[in-house]
């Protein structure tokens, strides 16, 4: 797929994690119900009920974004506010458009990169309101006010995100 | 001058460790200071062997301090005479030296040591005996402290072993209560299958001899929310206090908490009497019908799907039973109640003798953790909290502090109502921990960090220390002092015991000071 390339703003992209953070949590949750793996008195004998809730998130994950990824790099939230993940560009080049101002086009990241390396930073996400596991979430939230507005998750997964035409 | 500063600081420092250097590891058995949490088996919390009176009662000073692991420790101390054993949660049960707080040896133990240290001996081993409060029953060898035996109740998956077990001859009673009362808070949970109840284990091996749970009905499924989460009921009547044992009859008796979740049963709030050998019910005696709490109910305004409606008031014995006689030579058996009321019932039969209502209750009592008595006194004492928890439910006005009681007739005797400190602090004031009996004088430990010793017969307030402070521990670390609560101080020859720090609850202050005072100086 190639496409212009523009730099997603930072408003759609907090919009976009706003909804997944709704929507993924919420499916989790109706799932956690309808399959009643902390419903009985059993399961908490041991500690396997962790085990089933994190496969049960994980599962609400795929199932709500793992074709859009695959297929258009974008999670649900991010197909609502019209952005999509892509491979970056090597710096160089992404500094020369960006001082340009000229686009460039881009290539939607392969999707083992997007579920193994980058959807892992999803989750820790909510711990931004633990202390001391906030520091994660912070350090890779903050680095999108860098001027490539490439969070910590996009520079491990080779990722940029751009808008979606 | 700094090197000079150094090398001070360096040589008090090794002074100090030198000072638990040679410290040995093997405890003395010759002296034996309590059965149980109770003191006795009857749960009397009367300590005979003390030096504590109303007179000496104002020598008493701080002798030294042990920092514990954890700011809500749970343990009661188990004392020799030369060894004091006490469980620190996260570590372990720790056996320490008497005279100076230096350990003899550490039982490595990263659960939460809920229970009294108990004391036994099997054939020719000294056995310690203690409960994590989730995993079991735990047996070591109290010499060396090495692992014996670890027990656990295969039938209840969420058993809550609160209460400190019974020793008597080659068994181990253990109060069984449920983790379900706190699950309830999961609103995906589906509350509430399991009943509380009591087993008893071998006290040699830790094989499980019998169990009779407090609810013989299985729980079946009484409706849902949510679509999907089902409910269940009966369950609950949870049994969290020490049994306290008829040594002549073979009788075990001891008082439940309420139902988590409709219909209720007969069984909740109620005292028991259980034949010791096979776990069959003697009697019942309900005292508060149709009474149904979780956890989640402290979360009202969430309308919480696990919060049982009609809901409360949550007025459990959380108290150990007493078996007591009058002066006239009549037994009782008394029973604190989170209601506010003491009650006095015929040991034989369960029939009421009296009950008195001494403070308003609440769901953190009313008398929470114990009674003690004085039977030459012809008192018993009760510690009354009146501590409120968030809008439920509290009506009246709390009357916190301490009451005797007349143990014949149930009449009150005196009250001390306790001055409050809190108005400019979130804390707590009354007393919710177990007081303690010996001598002259009765021993609390309040909520807002005070030891206080009282003269029995007239309930004037003798001696009063501020916990509320930072203690240079001997372990090296620096010990915070909190809220007292829980199982209270203990006495033993000229010593007084008890741990301060407790945030289990509400506002209270946390802390890990296990604190041990002795009377000191010379008579007047």
């Amino acid at each position: 797929m190639t496409e212009p390339l523009q730099l997603a703003g930072r408003p759609r992209r907090l919009l976009a994690w706003i909804i997944d953070a709704a929507l993924v949590p919420a499916l989790t949750v109706f799932l956690v119900m309808v399959t009643g793996v902390v419903e009985d008195a059993e399961d908490y004998a041991d500690s396997w009920w962790m085990l089933w809730v994190l496969l049960l998130a994980i599962g609400s994950y795929l199932l709500l974004n793992g074709y859009r990824l695959w297929r258009y790099g974008q999670t649900l939230g991010k197909w609502c506010v019209g952005i999509a993940i892509v491979d970056a560009k090597p710096d160089a080049e992404l500094d020369a458009n960006l001082n340009a101002g000229v686009t460039s086009e881009y290539k939607v990241t392969a999707w083992w990169r997007l579920i193994c390396l980058r959807a892992w930073f999803f989750p820790f996400s909510f711990a931004i309101l633990i202390w001391p596991l906030l520091l994660l979430p912070l350090l890779d939230h903050l680095l999108i006010f860098g001027r490539k507005r490439r969070c910590l998750h996009d520079l491990v997964a080779g990722t940029q995100v751009v808008m979606r035409r | 001058m700094l090197r000079f500063f150094l090398v001070g600081v360096c040589l008090q420092a090794s002074l100090c460790v030198a000072e638990c250097v040679n410290v040995t590891k093997t405890a003395q058995f010759g002296a034996d200071y309590s059965d149980g949490w109770g003191v006795d088996l009857r749960n009397t919390r009367y300590q005979a062997r003390s030096e504590l009176t109303a007179e000496s009662a104002p020598r008493l000073q701080l002798k030294w301090v042990y920092a514990l692991s954890n700011d809500t420790p749970r343990s009661y101390p188990y004392v020799t005479e030369d060894t004091i054993f006490i469980g620190d949660a996260g570590r372990g049960v720790v056996a320490l030296e008497r005279e100076t707080g230096c350990e003899r040896w550490v039982f490595a133990h990263d659960g939460y040591i809920a229970s009294a240290i108990l004391h036994a001996r099997a054939g020719q081993r000294e056995l310690l005996i203690f409960n994590d409060r989730i995993t079991g029953v735990y047996a070591i060898d109290a010499v060396t402290g090495e692992f014996v035996w670890h027990a656990r109740l295969e039938e209840q998956p969420l058993a809550w072993f609160s209460g400190t077990p019974l020793i008597h001859g080659d068994r181990v009673y253990v109060p069984v209560a449920s983790q379900e009362v706190g699950l309830a808070l999961n609103p995906f949970y589906g509350c509430c299958t399991t009943s509380g109840g009591m087993v008893a284990f071998d006290l040699h091996t830790g094989k499980r001899l019998w169990y009779q749970p407090t609810i013989a009905t299985p729980a079946e499924q009484t409706g849902s929310h949510w679509f999907f989460v089902q409910k269940y009921g009966p369950s609950g009547a949870p049994v969290w206090g020490a049994p306290s044992f008829d040594v002549q009859r073979d009788i075990l008796y001891f008082g439940t908490g309420q139902n988590y979740s409709h219909p209720t049963t007969g069984t909740s709030n109620a005292l028991f009497a259980m034949d010791a050998e096979n776990g069959e019910i003697l009697w019942q005696q309900q005292f508060t019908a149709n009474d149904a709490y979780t956890a989640a109910c402290n979360l009202m305004a969430l309308n919480h799907p696990n919060c049982p409606k009609p809901t409360g008031p949550d007025v459990d014995f959380g108290a150990p039973t007493v078996l007591t006689r009058t002066p006239a030579g009549d037994a009782l058996l008394l029973g604190g109640q989170k209601s506010g009321e003491v009650h006095a019932v015929d040991p034989l039969t369960g029939a009421r003798v009296w009950t008195q209502r001494v403070g308003r209750g609440g769901i953190i009592g009313g008398i929470h953790w114990g009674l003690a008595v004085n039977e030459q006194a012809g008192l018993v004492f009760a510690p009354i909290s009146d501590k409120a928890i968030l809008d439920f439910p509290a009506p009246g006005k709390a009357t916190p502090g301490l009451y005797a009681l007349d143990i014949t007739t149930g009449v009150q005797r005196w009250h001390y109502a306790r001055p409050s400190r809190c108005a400019d602090t979130a804390c707590e004031y009354g007393l919710s921990a177990a007081p303690l009996a010996t001598n002259d004088v009765v021993i609390t430990g309040s909520m807002d960090g005070f030891v206080e010793v009282y003269r029995a017969d007239t309930g004037e307030r003798l001696w009063v220390y501020d916990a509320w402070q930072e203690f240079p521990a001997v372990n090296g670390a620096t010990a915070h002092g909190g809220a007292f609560d829980a199982h209270g101080p203990m006495v033993a020859d000229d010593l007084l015991m008890i741990t301060a720090g407790y945030s289990y609850v509400g506002a209270q202050r946390g802390g890990n000071a296990f604190l041990v005072f002795e009377v000191g100086g010379a008579h007047d």
